[in-house]
């Protein structure tokens, strides 16, 4: 089947109940997309599909024929995501890193949909785990990219 | 760890591996130059030659550790692993203040095994015990001035001026007089065949004119951990390589009896092979996901284990239930050994004014880092071995693999890339790490294998914190104030617990927490019962202190309330003569707004009350003020304010972050976390059913840190034990309900 | 180990039954059997040994008659009645512990009477009063299989824990009277070859009535064939709301097609719904080994049971009104709304629609739509058995959210997600959570299949 990922059309022979998290790790070596659970627990594995996060571990290829898949590889080509990764950097997000190729995609998912989020909305979106508590950082992060203080260029 | 036994270790592997992507991970901006470049790089008999200055001054190998390349990177073999704790940003910031190298033209990776990288001062070589930057600094810092005095030797042969003449700046050698400048990348090629010079010659910079320690320095990894662009052990691909995933026996100690359908599994689409192992089958396929799915689909007919098993590993009883185990723990009688005593406990307690009992309790915890266990075993057609896999000490790794394929030492190298996080997950614990199977199964295939544990199979395979019970006597006095305590903790250490034979000596991670408290209580004894643990045990963040802490500081509460005392007035006269500690004590007061109990009504209407706890864990201090409210029944914690004495501090924002991870994992553990065992098998095998904090449960978090100027503490682990004491204490001053145990979850404060 | 199905009901006695007791003679003589004079037939081919493991998988023996990880067919399942526990027996050819010394007529007698050689009674956890319909060449290969297909294993029975004057059998024996549809199935020549061999699987050897025909207070099934309107009607049994399996629209199979009915017991799922609870070991042991065309006509058959359409009201549709409650700021407000997203929508997507067949909608579910709720409430207090199909454990599995959900936020996401998408306004409450979380335990992340040689 096809696959449309980061605007590049990758054709794949897969059974189609495969995660889409194992197709793009181990068919198309693009390993930014975490393994954490397998089990829609943790998020690790986030990426967006048609703009809005998904959880790539429980996602069967066979449904994403067709849609625009964007993974953390692209991130910086999307400018809301740019501007994400600018603010992780700024705030000093991650520490050991491991969650936070799906914190930044969740992140660009909700401003998306909410450009000024408040606290509850930044509790009720970002739902994915991270073991090394960097969740004052993200609020913080998330907080100043609503403010508008940090942009692509910064 | 053994001085020597790594002698002839190759140091570094500088074969073009076929990676995917770039070797070096943590390559900082501008840095990507993409070729691989042999800057200092030197085989480590010839560097150890250069430098054979013996143990006295550790990390004197410079070519060993240090690389300059032409573009005026250094690149840095850390002997410290990076699992987001800020390492190998301290490390650059240490070694580029001496060096004179701005910290963020630093690319560090984690050495490989040897001798060479075994700065600490105890001379082994592990990341843990929040040892990193306390234990390497001295090294570290020297060996940045001995590969600035190289550098200035080679400026002076390339300058042709005498090496007085010469001082640096960042990066660069510079010639005043004549005013010229040259690039450290320029003379590292001449540099390298310089002796190493005496290190007890060299002149360390006065800390007045530090740069960047002491600077909230920004990490080296941030941005290519915000992109996905770092190769964790998980993530590491090379060529020819096939996946492998496992099924382990229900409990540990049983054994593959038969498998029902081998042939069947065989001939699954994508399925390469099927391998039975020392208490776990294996499928290997070309995908992970086919492995998975293989040997899921395995039936196993587990055999139990054999008799005698017991003295090699820790099998796993079919009966055991974490709940009978604790029962146990509170009513086991048995040796009670003495860890400290002070005064005369039996007197005091008989002369007490009132005497106060309680068995407090710790629960089994796991790990739960996010990155899944995995290990990367190749063969190599000489014979070697490679191997890539999360560790917190390359070379105990390397001895144990040498130990179990009989190989030499040094035929085997380990690569050790980012952790995705640790706590005291990747310490060696038997059956608790893949890559015995995965070297099994590399040489059973002749190819490649890159094993993943599902994180079910992780929860099987854990090492736990140790649980226990701890049954508390205290006196008071007249005015209410203890003076005698007695202490008995049903436990066994996460040190002497790693094996099956105890070893001569208490453990002290068994007790610390309970040990050498500040408070002035003057008759006092601190004992163990030793009772084995069914499962197997490990080290999680802030070890021994982590459960201890708990349990100590709110019998303290408890005391208080006994006693009519007020807990904050309490400790500060307990520690009157202590400074350190009360200033530390004054200052967290301070930061949340003055010590206040509770409970009161705060501006949003909710009910809340404030807890205290205290710790002095891994050489530094911490004290914390936890605010909570009920909701629906269930602990919200509002705020937390920590104060950090850590003596110094080479990066406050990685402290401050440091604090708040700490505080996010005491927090999970005083919350939510707890291993449930039922018939022996634990009951969570997924986050599905052992939750950790997420990100609506996370306080707003206030740091202070003080610098006393003492002795250089640890920093990742130091915030985390008096994080629970004091959200449990806050929650009995709000609830009038006695918190005795962790995790709240279990209680029910609805009704 | 897990809360794996026990194919039993509450076995109450009723009171009644017990004060008519009725002569000795009666409750202690054996049933007739067709095989009476049937001596011996010698060495049975193997062929009809086949035939019998096949008629084993129709009669799903092993879901009571072994326990995971335990030998073939010796027994060992505790079932929990309201009386106190039962436990299934060893049935193979041991001589001392399990079936070895019975002669083709005893083990029909017990197979299609419910009595065992020795005289006593079955409780009617062995659902007899279906095998009944098995047909004598059936019953005289599934024992052949017995005898020759099963190895002998030595294993004592488990004495059952219910207490005395319970654990008299003898007034079962007026129940069967009273209850026991007796005779084998006889076709209705008004009905294709095809209908008749669905209704022989469906009434008789599947014995599907078993959970999904509702029970009176004596509780024997309200119908036992396609006559009854209350045959396969729907059931709640073992902390399960077994659905409809008539034609109904919302909470029966009147959305699903002949076809939908045949891939949901080959493969485990189609579009509408993938198995869970009990029927996933229904699944896993029983249904997916039956013949394409056998499932075809338990299919087929099924499409012919009329629906009630008083009980089940207008037929669902699909509203997508709930997308807009499920924004950020939206479902602050909503309960159950923010736990739907955190914990379900990654599964079963914001429209409630699930991932084809791979993750089953909620939205029109008819776990969703029945007013039991209790299959709604148990799946996500405890997860669900992994679903193996041909050999290979499902690639998604519902996870267990009991540790991690309150009995009120999981009162709050069911409601939600049973008033979403066009689903009925069927609110879950706390008190309902309470029971089962305390009834019921999570289930196994590893696949459990049993054993059958
Ligand atoms: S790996 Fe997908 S949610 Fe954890
Ligand atoms: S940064 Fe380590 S898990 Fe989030």
């Amino acid at each position: 089947m096809e696959l449309t990922i980061n605007g590049v059309v990758h054709q794949i022979d897969v059974e189609l109940d495969t995660p889409l998290l194992w197709v793009l790790r181990d068919d198309l070596g693009m390993t930014g997309t975490k393994y954490g659970c397998g089990l829609a627990q943790c998020g690790a594995c986030t990426v967006l599909i048609d703009g809005r996060a998904v959880r790539s571990c429980v996602t069967p290829v066979e449904k994403m024929a067709g849609a625009s898949i964007v993974t953390i590889e692209a991130i910086e080509r999307d400018d809301l995501g740019k501007r994400v990764v600018t603010a992780w950097v700024k705030h000093q997000v991650p520490q050991c890193g491991y969650c936070q190729s799906g914190q930044v995609m969740a992140a660009t998912s909700l401003l998306r949909q909410v450009p000024h989020p408040t606290d509850a909305d930044i509790d009720a979106a970002m739902v994915n785990l991270c073991r090394c508590g960097t969740y004052n950082a993200i609020r913080a992060a998330i907080h100043d990219l609503a403010s508008g203080s940090t942009d692509g260029g910064a | 760890m053994v001085n020597g036994l790594f002698d002839d270790a190759p140091l570094m592997q500088q074969e073009p591996v076929n990676l995917s992507r770039r070797r070096f991970m943590l390559t900082s901006a501008g840095a990507a130059t993409g070729a691989f470049v042999l800057g200092f790089g030197l085989p480590a008999r010839q560097a150890r030659a250069q430098a054979a200055q013996g143990p006295k001054y550790r990390g004197t190998q410079v070519p060993a550790l240090l690389e300059i390349r032409p573009d005026n990177t250094v690149r840095l073999q850390s002997p410290f692993i990076e699992g987001g704790q800020g390492t190998f940003t301290a490390m650059a910031q240490i070694v580029g203040e001496e060096l004179d190298a701005d910290p963020s033209t630093f690319l560090v990776e984690n050495a490989p095994a040897g001798d060479e990288y075994a700065v600490m001062d105890s001379g082994m070589r592990i990341t843990g015990g929040s040892m990193s930057v306390r234990n390497g600094y001295p090294a570290m810092r020297r060996l940045g001035a001995l590969g600035r005095e190289m550098l200035l030797q080679a400026g002076a042969q390339h300058l042709g001026v005498p090496v007085s003449e010469l001082t640096t700046q960042p990066g660069q050698v510079v010639h005043a007089a004549s005013g010229r400048m040259v690039n450290y990348g320029d003379l590292a090629h001449v540099a390298m065949d310089l002796p190493v010079p005496d290190p007890a010659s060299v002149k360390l910079r006065d800390p007045s004119q530090f740069r960047w320690i002491g600077k909230s320095v920004k990490r080296l990894d941030i941005y290519e951990k915000s992109t996905g662009k770092v190769d964790y052990a998980i993530d590491v691909r090379i060529d020819g390589m096939l996946h492998a995933a496992v099924q382990h026996a229900p409990r540990l100690g049983m054994t593959v009896g038969s498998i029902r359908n081998e042939e069947q599994v065989r001939q699954m689409k994508g399925v390469h092979s099927v391998h039975r192992l020392p208490g776990a089958v294996a499928v290997v396929a070309e995908r992970w996901w086919h492995a998975k799915r293989g040997v899921e689909a395995l039936l196993v007919n587990w055999a139990e284990a054999e008799p005698g098993a017991a003295s090699d590993i820790r099998v796993m009883p079919a009966d055991f239930s974490t709940e009978e185990f604790r029962k146990h723990l509170a009513t086991v009688s048995g040796k009670e050994e003495n860890a400290e005593t002070r005064g005369d406990v039996t007197r005091g307690l008989k002369n007490a004014h009132t005497v106060v009992e309680a068995t407090y309790f710790s629960q089994y915890v796991n790990h739960g880092q996010l990155e899944p266990p995995s290990a990367l075993a190749r063969y190599n057609p000489d014979g070697t071995l490679d191997i890539w896999l999360p560790n917190q000490a390359p070379d105990m790794f390397r001895a144990d693999m040498a130990r179990r394929t009989g190989m030499d030492a040094e035929k085997i190298t380990i690569h050790s890339p980012l952790l995705g996080g640790f706590f005291g997950r990747h310490f060696l614990y038997d059956h608790g790490s893949p890559y015995p199977q995965a070297i099994a199964l590399a040489k059973a295939t002749g190819r490649p294998i890159k094993l993943i544990w599902t994180r079910e199979e992780e929860f099987l395979r854990d090492a736990l914190r140790p649980m226990a019970a701890v049954r508390f006597r205290a006196g008071l006095d007249a005015t209410g104030r203890p003076v005698a305590l007695d202490v008995v903790s049903a436990t066994e250490g996460a040190t002497e617990g790693l094996g099956t034979k105890r070893g001569k000596d208490l453990d002290p991670t068994a007790l610390e927490g309970l040990t050498n408290k500040a408070y002035d209580i003057p008759d006092r004894r601190i004992a163990q019962l030793f009772v084995r643990n069914p499962a197997t045990l490990g080290y999680w963040r802030s070890v021994g202190n982590s459960m201890n802490d708990f349990l100590y500081e709110t019998f303290l509460d408890e005391l208080a309330d006994k006693g009519h005392q007020d807990p904050y007035e309490l400790r500060l006269h307990l520690l009157r003569d202590n400074r350190r500690l009360t200033t530390l004590l004054k200052a967290v007061a301070d930061l949340s707004g003055g010590w206040k109990r509770g409970p009161f009504t705060a501006a949003d209407g909710s009910r809340r009350a404030r807890g205290i706890g205290m710790s002095s864990p891994f050489g530094s201090e911490a004290a914390a003020i936890a605010e909570v409210s009920l909701e629906n029944g269930r602990v919200r914690v509002q705020e937390v304010w920590e104060a950090i004495d850590p003596g110094k501090v080479v990066n406050p924002a990685i402290v401050e972050a440091q604090v708040n991870g700490a505080i996010a994992l005491g927090l999970s553990q005083v919350l939510l976390e707890e291993t449930v065992y039922e018939n022996g098998m634990p009951r969570a095998r997924n986050y599905e059913g052992y939750p950790i904090l997420a990100l609506n449960q996370m306080p707003r978090v206030h740091v202070k840190i003080v610098e006393s100027g003492e002795k250089m503490g640890g920093v990742g682990e130091p915030p985390l034990p008096a994080i629970p004491p004091a959200v449990a204490n806050a929650v009995s001053t709000l609830t009038g309900r006695r918190i005795r145990s962790m995790p709240l979850s279990r209680h029910d404060f609805a009704s | 180990m897990t809360n794996r199905l026990k194919k039993i009901f509450a076995v109450v006695i009723p009171a009644s039954a017990v004060l008519a007791a009725g002569t000795a003679w009666f409750v202690t003589r054996l049933p007739a059997s067709s095989f009476e004079k049937t001596g011996s037939q010698g060495e049975p081919s193997a062929q009809l040994v086949a035939r019998g493991e096949y008629v084993s998988r129709l009669t799903d023996c092993v879901a009571c008659h072994s326990v995971p990880g335990g030998a073939a067919y010796t027994g060992g399942l505790k079932m929990v009645t309201p009386m106190g526990a039962i436990f299934a027996t060893n049935i193979t050819p041991d001589r001392e512990t399990g079936i070895g010394a019975y002669t083709l007529a005893d083990f029909d007698r017990a197979l299609r009477s419910g009595v065992a050689k020795d005289g006593h009674r079955f409780y009617p956890a062995m659902p007899y009063p279906s095998y009944a319909k098995l047909s004598d060449d059936d019953v005289k290969a599934l024992y052949a299989y017995f005898m020759k297909g099963v190895p002998a294993v030595h294993q004592e029975n488990r004495k059952s824990a219910i207490p005395w004057p319970l654990n008299m059998r003898w007034p079962l024996a007026f129940w069967n009277v009273v209850f026991a549809p007796s005779g084998v199935y006889r076709p209705d020549i008004s009905k294709d070859a095809q209908w008749n061999r669905g209704a022989y699987l469906v009434e008789g050897a599947g014995h599907c009535g078993a959970c999904h025909t509702p029970r009176s207070l004596a509780f024997h099934e309200k119908g036992t064939d396609s006559h009854s309107a209350a045959f396969v009607s729907g059931a709640l049994i073992d902390g399960w709301f077994a659905p409809s399996l008539r034609n109904d629209p919302n909470t029966g199979l009147g959305r699903w097609s002949e076809d939908d009915i045949f891939r949901f017991l080959k493969t485990g799922r189609n579009d509408h719904a993938v198995v869970f609870g009990s029927m996933t070991e229904a699944f896993n042991n029983s249904t997916q080994f039956f013949s394409d065309d056998d499932l075809r006509a338990v299919a087929h058959y099924l499409k012919s049971l009329p629906g009630n359409a008083q009980r089940d009201g207008t037929p669902w549709q699909y509203e997508p009104t709930q997308a807009k409650a499920l924004q950020p700021a939206g479902r602050q407000g909503i309960p159950g709304a923010q736990t739907y997203m955190a914990k379900c929508s990654f599964c079963h997507g914001t429209d409630g629609r699930g991932q084809g067949q791979w993750v089953p909608p909620l939205a029109g579910a008819a776990s969703s739509l029945v007013p039991d709720s209790s299959s709604s409430i148990n799946v996500t207090l405890n997860g669900s058995d992994r679903v193996v199909a041909a050999g290979v454990p499902d690639s998604y599995r519902m996870p267990s959210y009991r540790a991690q959900l309150s009995d009120g936020e999981i009162a709050d996401v069911l409601t939600f997600v049973r008033s979403s998408w066009g689903n009925r306004q069927l609110p879950v409450t706390n008190g309902d959570v309470k029971k089962l979380r305390e009834q019921t335990v999570p289930a196994s992340s590893s696949p459990v299949i049993l054993k059958i040689h």
